[in-house]
This record gives C-alpha cells, sequence and structure tokens, in this order.
C-alpha cells in the first residue's frame, strides 16, 4: 500500500504536534542518534524518536493514531541528550501521545497503567520497595497518594472528570 | 547642468518579475535633466553596454544612472562602461533597486514599484552634482608572504616564487607540512601522502626565491596593498640550527618525554626532538616545557667542572651533538628574535585542528580505544608509533573489530552546524586501507548519510561496500566501555527500524574540523573577518573566494573553511594568482572615493585621527602649522573623519555635502 503525500495533510499533522508541545519536529535531519539510544525501541516498540518524527512529518497521524509504540516511552530523555538537532524527541512522542489521549486512542497496553494510576496515583506500581525502605530506617510508604488518601481522591477526581473517565476504566 | 541617462534594468525577473519596469522608466523621463530613459533585459549584457556607450558617444549622455542590481557587483562593470566611452568613470551612480527593492518586497509590486521610483529620484539627484575625479595609484613591494606551511601554503609560496616574486613561508612548527604530512595515504588513488608531500616540502626549501620560517609565527602587521610591513617571532629552538645537521642524536640522548604532537599523544618524544622523521627543515628543537636541565645545565650558566677530570660536566643532548649545534652556556632569550619583512601581499594559509575527543562525553572519551581519526592515521603509519600496525592503545593487543563513527561534533547544533566534508571520504579510506591490509578484520561504519561528492570519489565509496565493509545509516547514539577494555556500540539502522548493538575493540571518531582559538588572534592581527563558523571569511563566496575584505591579503585551504587536499591545492594556487597580480603590476589602483583633507581649512586638531578604524590619519607638521594628512592607500572612504571634522575641512569624494543633500532632497520631495 502506498502513502499519499498531500501538503494539507503535512501542514495539519505538524500543526497539531507543535501545539501539543513537539515544537522541534522541523529541525529533525533523520540522523537516527535518538534511536541508537532508546530503551523502548530495544523493546520492541519501533515507532518512537527518529521513525514516529518521520511519519508526522509526511502527514501520517490518524493512520498511526492507534500505534502502541508512543506508549511505551519511558520519558528518560536519552534521545534528547544525543540529539545533534535540538529536536527534543521526547517531546514530540510526549505531543503525539496528547493528541492520542484526546482523541481516546489509547493503547489496550496502556490501560493497566491508567487503572492504577486511578486505583493508586501511579502508573506503575510495586509493592517490593516496602522492605527496602524500611530497611534503611524510612516509613514503608512513601509520602505519595499511596498514603494520602485526601491526596489520592484528588487525584481520583481529575481522572473521573477528564475526557479519559469516559472510557469506563475506573 | 548634465545630462543625465537613466538605464532600468529588468536582470531577467529579478527586478521585472515585481518592479513595473515601464512605469519607472516613464517616471525617469519626468526627472529634471534627464536626457534619456531606457530599459533592458539585462542591462549589464554585450547590447545593454553597447546602448549606453553609444549615448554617450552620441553627446546624448554626461551622466549615468543605472537602476539594477546593486553596486556590490556590478558598479564596476558599468563604470568601465563609462570609462570605454570616454566618460570620467565616477559620473556613473546606480540606483539598487533588487537587492534592496524587488528582493525584499516581492510580495508588494506598487510599493515596490514606487520605492524604486523614489529610489531612482535620488541617484539621479545626486548624479547631477558628480565630479569627474581621478584614480590614484601606489608603489608595490615586490615580495609575498604566505602563512602557513600546510600543503595550501607549500603550493602558494611555489605558484608564487615560479611566478618570479620573493616569498617569505612562515610556519609555526618546526617543519612543514602540516597536517598532510601526519596522514598515511590519500584518498581516492591511496596515494602515500609523505610519497607526494615531501619532494613539494623539499622544493619549498630548495627554491631560490623562498626564504622558509619555521618555528615563526606572525605576531603584527600593518600597511596596505603593496606595502605590508610584517612582524614574525622566530621562537627560540635552543638549537643552532646553521650547525645542526638533523641526525637526531640530541633526540636519542635526551631522557626527558613530552606527549608528541605529531602522534596526537599517542606516544611520547624527546624534550630535544625533531618534530617527525621526514621533516624539512629536518632540524632539532629543545622543548622547554619538557626539558630537565640535566647536569644542572640551565640555559646560559657556566657548567661544573669535574673534580677528578677539570672537565666540564655537559648534559646529554650537548655530548651528543657531534655538530656542535647545542651549547648550553649560551645566553638565549626565550622569546626568539623578532624579524620584519616588506611583502606587498599576503597569503594566509593557517589550517585548522580537529576536536578532541573529550568534547564528547557520550562517546566514552575516557577509553584509550576511542580515538579520533587523525590518531588513527598515524596509528596506521609507517611512520607512526606502532610502525603502521593496528593494535589497540590500551594494550597493544590486536582489533578484531573496529568502527567508525561519523558527524561527531560536525552537523550538530551543540558544537557546528556546518558539515566538515572529508570525514566520509577519509573514514572510507581509512576502512579500505585496513581492510587491504587486514582482510579478517570486521569493520562497521555508521554514518547519518555518506557525502562522496567529489570527482571519483562514489566510485572509492562504492568500491568500500565490494570489499566487504559494513556501512549502516543511522548516527551512533553512544558508546559503552565493557570488560576487556572493549565497547559496545549503540547504534541503529535505519534502513532496518532497528536498535543495533555491536562489541567493538576500537573505536574511531570522525571528529569536526574547526578554527583554533587562535585563529581569532591571527584574524585581529591581520585585521581579517570570521565567519560565524570561526574560519575566515572570503570577500564573496562565489566570485572572491580567496580574496578578503582587506585587499592584499588573500586565504587559502582549510582556515577558509574544511575542505580536502585536492580542493586546498586548487585554491592554494588561485590565492598564489591573486596575490601575484599587485606584485606583478608594481603599483595598485586606489578608487578615488576617499577623504580628502582642505589644508588651508584644517585646523590640526586631531579629533580625525584617533577615529579612522584604517589608521590612515596622521598629523603632520608643515611650514609652521598642524593638518592632518590622509594616507589614501589605507583610506577605505568610510567618512568618519568627514562626519567628525568641526571645520569642515574634509571631503570625501563620492559623498560630497551637496551630493548627499541631493539624494534627501529627492527622497523627501
Amino acid at each position: 500500500m502506498s502513502i499519499t503525500l498531500t501538503k494539507e495533510k503535512i501542514t495539519a499533522t505538524v500543526k497539531i504536534i507543535t501545539e501539543y508541545g513537539g515544537t522541534g519536529i522541523f529541525k529533525c535531519v533523520q540522523c537516527g542518534a535518538c534511536s541508537a539510544v532508546c530503551p523502548s525501541i530495544k523493546a520492541g516498540f519501533p515507532v518512537l524518536c527518529r521513525l514516529l518524527i518521520k511519519k508526522l512529518l509526511i502527514g501520517q497521524l490518524e493512520e498511526i493514531i492507534e500505534e502502541p509504540s508512543s506508549w511505551a516511552c519511558q520519558a528518560c530523555c536519552r534521545c534528547s541528550e544525543v540529539c545533534p538537532q535540538g529536536v527534543k524527541p521526547q517531546e514530540v512522542v510526549f505531543a503525539f501521545r496528547r493528541f492520542q489521549a484526546n482523541e481516546l486512542a489509547i493503547s489496550t497496553a496502556s490501560t493497566t497503567s491508567l487503572i492504577d494510576l486511578h486505583a493508586t496515583g501511579h502508573a506503575a506500581h510495586t509493592t517490593t520497595y516496602r522492605e527496602l525502605r524500611a530497611g534503611v530506617g524510612l516509613p514503608e510508604q512513601p509520602p505519595t497518594t499511596v498514603s494520602d488518601a485526601k491526596g489520592l481522591q484528588e487525584v481520583q477526581t481529575i481522572l473521573e472528570n477528564c475526557l479519559m473517565g469516559e472510557l469506563g476504566f475506573y | 547642468m548634465g545630462k543625465i541617462g537613466v538605464y532600468v534594468c529588468h536582470c531577467g525577473t529579478n527586478i521585472a518579475g515585481v518592479i513595473n519596469i515601464e512605469a519607472l522608466r516613464q517616471y525617469a523621463e519626468t526627472l529634471d535633466d534627464v536626457t534619456v530613459a531606457r530599459k533592458d533585459l539585462f542591462m549589464c549584457s554585450d547590447s545593454g553596454q553597447e546602448q549606453i556607450r553609444r549615448d554617450i558617444r552620441e553627446g546624448l549622455v554626461d551622466r549615468v544612472v543605472v537602476a539594477a542590481c546593486t553596486p556590490r557587483t556590478h558598479e564596476a562593470i558599468f563604470r568601465s562602461v563609462c570609462e570605454s566611452a570616454g566618460l570620467n568613470k565616477y559620473l556613473f551612480e546606480m540606483a539598487n533597486i533588487r537587492d534592496q527593492d524587488s528582493w525584499v518586497h516581492s510580495h508588494d509590486p506598487e510599493g515596490a514599484t514606487e520605492k524604486a521610483k523614489l529610489v531612482l529620484a535620488s541617484a539621479v539627484g545626486k548624479a547631477r552634482w558628480l565630479q569627474p575625479l581621478d584614480d590614484k595609484f601606489v608603489e608595490v613591494t615586490d615580495a609575498a608572504l604566505v602563512i602557513g606551511g600546510g600543503v595550501s601554503g607549500c603550493f602558494a609560496a611555489l605558484e608564487l616564487a615560479n611566478m618570479g616574486h620573493k616569498t617569505y613561508l612562515v610556519e609555526k612548527d618546526p617543519s612543514i607540512g602540516g597536517v598532510m604530512a601526519m596522514l598515511d595515504k590519500t584518498f581516492p588513488t591511496n596515494d602515500c601522502s609523505a610519497c607526494i608531500l615531501t619532494p613539494v616540502m623539499v622544493d619549498v626549501a630548495a627554491h631560490p626565491n623562498i626564504e622558509l620560517l619555521t618555528y615563526s609565527e606572525v605576531e603584527h602587521l600593518e600597511g596596505f596593498i603593496g606595502n605590508f610591513t610584517v612582524t614574525v617571532r622566530r621562537k627560540q629552538a635552543y638549537v643552532d640550527w646553521q650547525a645542526c645537521t638533523g641526525c637526531g642524536d640530541c633526540a636519542a640522548a635526551c631522557p626527558a618525554k613530552a606527549d608528541d604532537e605529531f602522534n596526537l599523544g599517542l606516544n611520547q618524544r624527546r624534550a630535544a626532538y625533531i618534530q617527525f622523521p621526514q621533516a624539512v627543515p629536518k632540524k632539532a628543537v629543545i622543548d622547554m616545557n619538557a626539558c630537565i636541565n640535566c647536569a644542572g645545565r640551565k640555559i646560559g650558566t657556566a657548567p661544573k667542572i669535574n673534580a677528578k677530570t677539570g672537565e666540564p660536566v655537559l648534559a646529554p643532548c650537548e655530548k651528543a651533538c657531534k655538530a656542535g649545534a647545542i651549547n648550553r652556556s649560551l645566553p638565549r632569550d626565550a622569546g626568539g628574535e623578532l624579524l620584519r619583512l616588506n611583502v606587498g601581499s599576503v597569503v594566509v594559509a593557517a589550517g585548522f585542528r580537529v576536536m578532541d575527543k573529550h568534547n564528547f562525553p557520550a562517546y566514552a572519551p575516557q577509553s584509550p580505544n576511542v580515538i579520533s581519526a587523525l590518531q588513527l592515521e598515524r596509528l596506521i603509519s609507517a611512520t607512526g608509533p606502532t610502525g603502521g600496525a593496528l593494535l589497540r592503545p590500551s594494550d597493544g593487543g590486536k582489533c578484531k573489530t573496529i568502527t567508525f563513527v561519523s558527524c561527531v561534533g560536525s552537523r550538530d547544533e551543540r558544537h557546528h552546524t556546518y558539515c566538515s566534508g572529508i570525514c566520509c571520504m577519509y573514514m572510507i579510506k581509512q576502512a579500505r586501507l585496513l581492510k587491504e591490509k587486514y582482510p579478517d578484520l570486521n569493520i562497521y561504519m555508521h554514518f547519518i548519510d555518506v557525502r562522496a561528492g567529489g570527482k571519483e570519489y562514489d566510485e572509492y565509496y562504492t568500491g568500500a561496500r565490494r570489499l566487504g565493509i559494513n556501512i549502516m545509516r543511522g548516527k551512533v547514539g553512544g558508546l559503552q566501555t565493557i570488560p576487556g577494555d572493549r565497547l559496545r556500540v549503540l547504534a541503529y539502522d535505519i534502513d532496518q527500524l532497528e536498535s543495533v548493538e555491536i562489541e567493538t575493540d576500537l573505536v574511531v571518531l570522525a571528529t569536526a574540523i574547526e578554527q583554533p582559538e587562535s585563529s581569532q588572534k591571527l584574524a585581529r592581527t591581520l585585521g581579517l573577518q570570521l565567519c560565524g563558523s570561526g574560519f575566515f571569511r572570503e570577500l564573496h563566496p562565489k566570485l572572491g573566494p580567496v580574496e578578503t575584505a582587506s585587499r592584499g591579503i588573500y586565504i587559502a585551504g582549510c582556515c577558509q573553511g574544511p575542505k580536502d587536499i585536492p580542493y586546498s591545492v586548487s585554491q592554494a594556487k588561485a590565492a598564489a594568482a591573486a596575490a601575484a597580480v599587485p606584485l606583478a603590476q608594481g603599483r595598485v589602483r586606489i578608487d578615488a572615493t576617499l577623504s580628502e583633507v582642505d589644508k588651508e581649512l584644517c585646523s590640526g586638531c586631531g579629533i580625525c585621527e584617533p577615529l579612522c578604524p584604517y589608521h590612515a590619519i596622521t598629523r603632520v607638521e608643515r611650514g609652521g602649522r598642524k593638518y592632518a594628512e590622509i594616507n589614501i592607500a589605507q583610506c577605505k572612504g568610510c567618512g568618519v573623519c568627514t562626519a567628525a571634522c568641526p571645520s569642515d575641512a574634509i571631503a570625501l569624494h563620492g559623498c560630497r555635502d551637496e551630493q548627499i543633500l541631493a539624494q534627501i532632497a529627492a527622497l523627501t520631495a
């Protein structure tokens, strides 16, 4: 299947991504340094950094709206550190993710994280830290939503009142 | 009043695509004193020029105004048209309706046409007051200075010398040869660098018209085209070069060590050393920063006397020198000596440096097995620290895998935005040489893209693929050190959309070509401008590539921008040809649009003297009174003195008060 390039699609896509914060997208020269250090690409999520920017720059937006790769970004920002052109690829990934979220095109790979976020206030939550914390003389629970019921309720109120609340995860 | 001819140029569609040419031409006819108003598709073409000449010869016009592109490139052309038709060339004026109008107002044709009318009226207003002027001439010193003894400087000096001009070649290092002398072989023909360069170096040293000043630096330059006075510092070598035979016995005897600059720190040299085996001139120097003054032999002190033998106790270098070139008892000025040279023109071929790997923390600079590409040249050179064997710097072990990383510091807004231009090719060359020598060596090369745009360069690149060298598109993101002094390369294959990890023994970084800090000092010394990228700025990127904004000073080689050897040599020969022009002419023409002091009006107050940016003004005393005098060869006609003079005693020809006022009147009418 070939891709049809149109000026309108490219302009609209770049505008959306720029407005969502991916302001460096036009600086990209497709060198690939970002992708060389991306831990999520290593983990099998190819449409990140260089390849995501490439797709967006040819106006592919609706076509990749279900793409799960963006939800695998760990926000480590190594891409932005090594980028020779100041693109800040991580910002582009997040801009695309904001677009996906606003279109309610949230990857099924991320639903667990969203449910965890609602339940605990953390997208990724484990309990293995308790022993470690106790071992160095800290309270078992960190001073976050995990140990703050009022705080957790505030997070839940926000989540339930934003667009994603309509998805019925919580 | 005069008869003014107005000639409006279409400049193809450059002007006519925006400005209504016919409306402008008709408008010109309404201006006072305009006797002829014509238009042409290209006024600078043969037919356009001939039209102007015909009107002058037929007596229709005695002032010429051309409304066209820009005086920057075309003023001289139209002035000579006037001259060839018998009209004083300073009775010409240009209205800039392209660079300053059609190009900048391309979205507003009506506004641009109205502006063009004003610009034209202003030029016509000025033309009414133009006066004939005569060019001036100054005599020329028939000698040239070449700064830098790399391949560019060597060829510039040879060309000038072969044309019969006395040429001084100043090089900061003990030997000429520059970076090319450090290279193993050269692309795209794999000529041995030393084999093709050394005979050139010998020719330079032997040429009767060349005076070689190595281990020397230019400290000061004053004067102007045809008459520069240059101060050169000959650094202190602590060895009598008249006597030194270049045998190297002093270096063999010297126990003190320092990093070997020629091998880029891959090994050590002695404090007494000859820069490299095929050095020209082959003379020793003693590096006083590394010298340990054996036997207490500080320079300029008397030796101790051995109590038993009664003999003086000498340092090993002194004892070893059979030619008697090293005598540490002699007082020697650590600053060396200053020489003054008189030359008519200057070629700057000051070269470049490559960036140090320590600028790139992501590429594991702490590992000795991460080296720059120039270090690899030394590593594979027969005159290098390993005699040409590819051995790991960490332990001298063999390499099974080698990785090349391109664009390190080039095409990177954190360092240099420009492409260093030659890295793709020299990396491919290095890979090919290694593959031919070690067929089992695993070679990986990572490029953003391969730039092989020169003559026979792409064939050289495809040849590398055929040799089984692995070439991958995608910039390397980082290097990790792993046990065994090895490195893990974090790469990406754009074509496979996969990240790639390679474990390797040696990593070669193609670090960017750049200008050292010292070039800023040299630019200040010579009064030259640098580009934003730090390289010396040429007069015009296309039409004045070896000239500079300072007449009489020319540039060649990598100080002007990154380039390979063929391009450097071409530019060196071009710069030599340009530098020879004033020397061959014997005198140089000076534009008449200069400032002139009216001695009767000048009060000798001296306000103008320190204001002149070109040091062209001096106060002289004659007939019991002081007045300002302008050296016409140094004056650039900027007008600062004219504006500042409280007595109105300085006129700037070509921009006199009545001419400027007529322009203002036309613009504000």
